[in-house]
């Protein structure tokens, strides 16, 4: 009998929603006309494009014309890093989209100011406040870190940046489709969002740029997008991610709850396990929903993720180890995580389909790889 | 191959794929000395021993030196 497969690595990627699937069938077959042509085959595809915009906007609380299609998170990001010229600012745990881009833009000559987040896994104003350098014109801080899931205070974040007349960026990669976003209430200037982290298809995501602002482009070739991202557009990547968003934002409420009740049992099925268990980003008081972090002292990460799997289960690592060293990840170390605690941390994150069958399985599962390994 | 390494529980002679293994799953009690057989692992993680098999595979695909 195959064994039941628990899949516990929602900010990795999500499975595709119904929703999602359902909206990009007819657009891989039957309407698969060019959005950019002039005759009637491009109506529906040119059509759903437009509808698809007007969603997603609403879904964030921005106008149609400010949403921008592209290839995923990391095209956004680089979208930004590289469209702007001025001193750069970005948090030291930015998923490696920013921070290999920022890395990029530095080996030509720009200046980049990393900014370390609080031992607690979170980034406040008066950091960024420290660390202000003549010439900053663009600070790039993530909404919800990827390793630990801490929410950082963006509203707050961004008027201190506008403050000392810099544009602000946030990547909300992790977020988008999980909490609330409202991008007039946050203040924010670009925002960058990757559909398959919210139960839509993979290769395919947008970036929120704020009226009046303008990019250089990254992508050259036809007039697609305002003219800012060339390429013909993934018509039923682009409606799926739609669908998907538009569902997960309809039942952002209820999805929290659910998996609020699910990470409080798997708090406390874990805790139960170890005396000696550290919850990464926990104390900040604003984690994602369904997110645990959780690090066993003296144990290796990559043995937990590798029995867990044997049993079924799919979570990650915030450690993996080649033939000579375990590497710790870079958010990790941001956080000043001794490396005895960094290299026993695991990453479980729940999405809406898990049960709390799910989280005693998982909880079962760890108990044999903690009394071993 | 097998190794002058043997299972803490039933003393049998190690391979060196049931080495690498117990140091992929079990490294604090590696560091300690303590390996396991593959009949011994199944058994503790009751799971079947051609899912461990295909474990040990995938890491040697991946270029894990600690197997043969």
């Amino acid at each position: 009998m195959r064994k039941k497969l628990i899949y516990a690595d929602h900010a990795a990627t999500t499975p595709l929603s119904d929703a999602a699937w359902a909206a990009m069938m007819p657009f891989l077959r039957e309407e698969f006309g060019n959005p950019s042509s002039l005759h009637s085959f491009a109506k529906k595809p040119r059509d759903a494009v437009s509808a698809a915009r007007a969603t997603i906007a609403a879904c964030i609380g921005a106008e149609p014309e400010e949403i921008f299609f592209t290839s995923g998170g990391t095209e956004s990001d680089n979208w930004v890093i590289k469209g702007t010229d001025d001193v750069l600012m970005v948090s030291a745990y930015e998923h490696h989209a920013v921070l290999n881009a920022a890395a990029s833009e530095e080996s030509c000559g720009r200046k980049v100011v990393y900014v370390r987040p609080k031992v607690g896994g979170y980034l406040m104003p008066e950091t960024l406040t420290k660390r202000w350098k003549d010439g900053v014109g663009l600070v790039s801080v993530m909404m919800a870190n990827n390793e630990i899931g801490t929410i950082n205070p963006i509203k707050t974040l961004a008027e201190a940046a506008h403050k000392r007349g810099a544009l602000f960026h946030t990547d909300a990669v992790q977020a988008v489709g999980h909490i609330p976003i409202d991008v007039r209430d946050l203040g924010v200037d670009f925002l960058s969002a990757s559909a398959h982290k919210f139960n839509g298809p993979k290769g395919i995501g947008f970036l929120f740029i704020r009226k009046g602002l303008k990019l250089k482009q990254l992508i050259h070739g036809g007039q697609q997008e305002a003219g800012l991202r060339a390429g013909t557009e993934n018509v039923a990547s682009i409606v799926g991610m739609a669908a998907a968003l538009k569902e997960n934002c309809d039942s952002i409420e209820e999805n929290a709850a659910h998996l609020g009740v699910l990470k409080d049992q798997l708090l406390d099925g874990i805790s139960s396990l170890s005396k000696e268990v550290h919850f990464p980003g926990s104390k900040f008081d604003y984690q994602l929903p369904g997110f645990v972090c959780a690090s066993f002292p003296g144990r290796s990460a990559e043995g937990i993720v590798h029995v867990l799997d044997l049993k079924g289960i799919a979570i990650s690592a915030g450690a993996a180890c080649d033939s000579k060293n375990t590497h710790i990840s870079h958010v990790l170390k941001a956080i000043r995580l001794p490396r005895e605690i960094a290299e026993g941390t695991i990453r479980i994150t729940l999405g809406i389909e898990n049960s709390e069958e799910d989280v005693k399985a998982i909880i079962g599962a760890l108990k044999i790889a903690l009394s071993k390994g | 191959m097998a190794t002058s390494k043997e299972c803490q529980y039933c003393h049998a002679e190690l391979s060196r794929d049931e080495i690498g293994l117990s140091k992929k799953l079990f490294e604090s009690e590696t560091k300690k000395g303590k390996y396991s057989c593959m009949q011994c692992m199944s058994e503790m993680l009751e799971v079947p021993i051609d899912d461990l098999q295909a474990k040990i595979e995938e890491f040697k695909r991946q270029g894990c030196k600690l197997f043969g």
